[in-house]
C-alpha cells in the first residue's frame, strides 16, 4: 500500500485480573472467584500507540480480544479511547499463548485486510510477551518488538525503536506487520464521558471460537501444552519495623539498625 | 535419544542456560545437554533465523526441551520456535524438573512470578517444549559435576540468507551505561514523593555517602523523565538484589516491589503511613523526605568522624 492510503490498525489486548487487588485466601491461594479485572495495564499503551498512529495517517483502528463475557468491559475502554470497532472471540476454554495466538491469527485472517497489528510487550498478570510474536509467526508477518517509539514512513512502512536491553535498535518493516509496545512509549489517555458513552454505539464483532476452528484439509489448531498447577502468594518475610519519631531520631535509629544488619 | 538444548544470546545467561540443562537433564533420567552456540549474534532483525536454525539442531539431536534465556530476544525466539513445533512455552521459569505422576506423561514443571511477582505460580507443559529462564535461576558452575556426560557443543548453522523482513537501520548503544544497579551493593532510589527535579541531589547525595548508585521507579524515570530510563527499577525495568535497598518517595506499587524483592534489606521513607512499600521493608522511616533524607545524611556524617 501507498504511505497515503488510510492504515487498518488492530490492537490486540487482554482482560486480565487487577493484580493490585488480588487478595489471598488463608492458605496462600488467590481469591480468582470474583476478582476484579480490567484491561491490562500495558495493553493501554498499545491502544493508545493504535489511536495516535490512526489520528496522524488517518485510518480505522479495532481492538481485538479472547475471553468470555466479562472481555466486553475491557473492549469498551479501549473503544471509548479511539478504537472505532471491535471484535470478540467467544471463548470460555483455558488456552495458553500458543493456542491464543493462534485463535487471534485466525481471527485477523478473517477480519482482513489489515496492515498493522499492535500488541504490548507482555500481559499484567503474566508478563511473558509471547502471543505478539507468536502472532507474527502464525501470520507469517515481519515482527518488531519492545517498541518505544514508531514512525510512519512514505513508503508504505514502519519505522520503530526497539528498547532492547543494551541498546536502542532501530529497524524497519513494511505493511503488513506485528508489533510490541513497551510501556514507555507513550501515556494513555483517559477518555470522557462524552466518549465513554459513545463508545456504547461502536460496533462490537463477534466471532465464536469454534467458527475459527481450522477446515478439512487445513493444520489442526494447537491444544493448550502448558497448564498453571498452583499458585500460592510469595512469601516477603520482612520485619517491617517502624521508626515514627523526630527526623533525627529515626535517621539515628535507623543507621544503628543497618549497622547491626551488617550493610553499612 | 534424549537430550536437552540450550542456547542464549546474552554472555551472562550462557553459562546459566547450560547448568539450567544439565540440572533437567538429571530429571530426565538420563539425557544430555547440548549448548548451543551461534557464531552470528541473534539481533532483531535476524532472530527468525536463530530460531529456524535452533529447531533444526533440536529436531537432530531430539531434544525434550530447548532452554533459553528470559530476554527480550529470547522470548521472541522461544515464540517462533514455540509455533514452528506446536510446542507449549514456559516463561520465566526456575526450578525446572521433569515429573510424571501416574500414568500421565512426563510434563516439564517449573515455579515462575506470576500477578507482578504478588504470587508464584507452578506451571507445567508437555514435553518437548521450550522454556526460558531468568537471570539468577541457577548458578553457573553449579549443577551436575556428577552428570555422566559433559555437555556437546553444537554451532548452530544459520540457513542462506533469506532476504530479512525486518531492515536494520541502526544501533545506538543505551547512554550511562555507567550505571551498574544489577551488580550495586547499595542502591537509593526516589520515586514519586519528590516534588521537583532537582531535589533529587537528595538521593544522589544519600547514595553517595552509603557508597551506592541511585535508582528510580517508573513514573521518575519513564513518565517524568526526571532520572534515565536505565534507572528504572521494576517488572519493565530492572531487577536488582543488593545488599541494601532504600527507597525514598516510592509509594511501593507491585510493579516495582517486582524489581526489588530479592534485596536482602529494604528500607522505606515515606510520609503516608499506610503506603504499600512499608509492607515490603524491614525497615521504614514515616516522615517527610526532606526532612528525613537530610537528617539520615547528617547523622552518617556524624558517624563518620567519629
Amino acid at each position: 500500500m501507498s504511505g497515503k492510503a488510510p492504515l487498518r490498525i488492530i490492537v490486540c489486548l487482554k482482560h486480565a485480573v487487577d493484580e493490585s487487588e488480588l487478595r489471598v485466601d488463608a492458605s496462600g491461594h488467590p481469591i480468582l472467584q470474583g476478582a476484579q479485572a480490567r484491561m491490562s495495564a500495558f495493553d493501554r499503551n498499545a491502544v493508545e500507540e493504535g489511536v495516535s498512529i490512526k489520528e496522524k495517517a488517518g485510518g480505522t483502528v479495532t481492538a481485538l480480544s479472547l475471553g468470555t463475557e466479562d472481555v466486553r468491559k475491557s473492549i469498551k475502554e479501549a473503544l471509548a479511547m479511539g478504537c472505532d470497532r471491535a471484535i470478540l472471540v467467544n471463548s470460555s476454554k483455558y488456552l495458553d499463548a500458543l493456542a491464543t495466538s493462534y485463535y487471534l491469527a485466525r481471527a485477523v485472517q478473517r477480519a482482513a485486510p489489515y496492515d498493522l497489528m499492535i500488541c504490548s510487550e507482555g500481559a499484567s498478570d503474566t508478563y511473558d510477551g509471547l502471543v505478539g510474536p507468536m502472532l507474527a509467526q502464525w501470520l507469517d508477518l515481519p515482527f518488531m518488538g519492545y517498541v518505544r517509539r514508531t514512525e510512519l514512513r512514505g513508503d508504505g512502512s514502519l519505522q520503530c525503536e526497539l528498547a532492547m536491553e543494551e541498546s536502542v535498535e532501530v529497524v524497519e518493516a513494511r505493511f503488513p506487520s506485528v508489533i510490541s509496545v513497551v510501556s514507555e512509549i507513550n501515556s494513555p489517555r483517559y477518555p470522557t464521558l462524552l466518549q465513554i458513552m459513545q463508545a456504547s454505539k461502536k460496533p462490537i464483532e463477534e466471532f465464536p471460537l469454534d467458527s475459527l476452528a481450522p477446515g478439512p484439509g487445513e493444520a489442526a489448531a494447537p491444544e493448550a501444552a502448558v497448564r498453571v498447577l498452583d499458585t500460592t502468594a510469595q512469601s516477603m518475610s520482612r520485619k517491617k519495623i517502624l521508626f515514627e519519631g523526630s527526623p533525627e531520631e529515626s535517621a539515628s535509629k535507623l543507621l544503628e539498625a543497618l549497622k547491626s544488619e551488617g550493610v553499612l | 535419544m534424549r537430550s536437552v538444548l540450550a542456547f542464549s544470546e546474552s554472555p551472562a545467561l550462557a553459562a546459566e542456560v547450560a547448568a539450567g540443562a544439565a540440572t533437567i537433564c538429571e530429571s530426565l533420567g538420563g539425557g544430555f545437554a547440548v549448548i548451543a552456540v551461534s557464531s552470528e549474534t541473534p539481533s532483531p532483525s535476524n532472530f527468525e533465523a536463530v530460531a529456524d536454525a535452533i529447531v533444526e539442531v533440536a529436531k537432530r539431536e531430539g531434544a525434550q526441551v530447548v532452554l533459553l534465556g528470559a530476554t527480550r530476544l529470547g522470548r521472541q525466539v522461544a515464540a517462533r520456535i514455540a509455533v514452528k513445533t506446536s510446542q507449549g512455552v514456559l516463561s520465566d521459569v526456575r526450578d525446572l524438573r521433569v515429573e510424571s505422576s501416574g500414568g500421565a506423561a512426563a510434563m516439564l514443571t517449573g515455579v515462575r512470578p506470576v500477578f507482578a511477582g504478588k504470587f508464584n505460580a507452578k506451571v507445567a507443559s508437555v514435553l518437548p517444549c521450550v522454556a526460558t529462564i531468568p537471570s539468577g535461576a541457577y548458578a553457573p558452575q553449579g549443577a551436575s559435576a556428577s552428570s555422566t556426560q559433559p555437555p556437546a557443543t553444537v554451532e548452530i548453522a544459520m540457513g542462506p540468507k533469506a532476504p530479512e523482513r525486518v531492515k536494520h537501520i541502526e544501533t545506538r548503544p543505551k547512554p550511562k551505561n555507567t550505571v551498574d544497579l544489577k551488580s550495586a551493593e547499595v542502591i537509593v532510589s526516589a520515586g514519586r514523593g519528590f516534588k521537583n527535579k532537582e531535589d533529587l541531589v537528595l538521593v544522589e547525595n544519600l547514595a553517595e555517602a552509603l557508597g551506592g548508585v541511585v535508582g528510580a521507579s517508573r513514573p521518575l524515570s519513564s513518565d517524568l523523565g526526571w532520572l534515565g530510563e536505565e534507572r528504572h527499577i521494576g517488572l519493565t525495568g530492572i531487577y536488582v538484589r543488593p545488599s541494601l535497598y532504600i527507597a525514598v518517595g516510592i509509594s511501593g506499587q507491585l510493579q516495582h516491589v517486582a524489581g526489588i524483592k530479592d534485596s536482602k534489606i529494604i528500607v522505606a521513607i515515606n510520609k503516608d503511613k499506610q503506603a504499600p512499600i512499608f509492607q515490603v521493608a524491614d525497615y521504614g522511616i514515616v516522615g517527610d523526605l526532606y526532612l528525613v533524607v537530610p537528617a539520615l545524611l547528617k547523622a552518617i556524617e556524624t558517624q563518620k568522624a567519629s
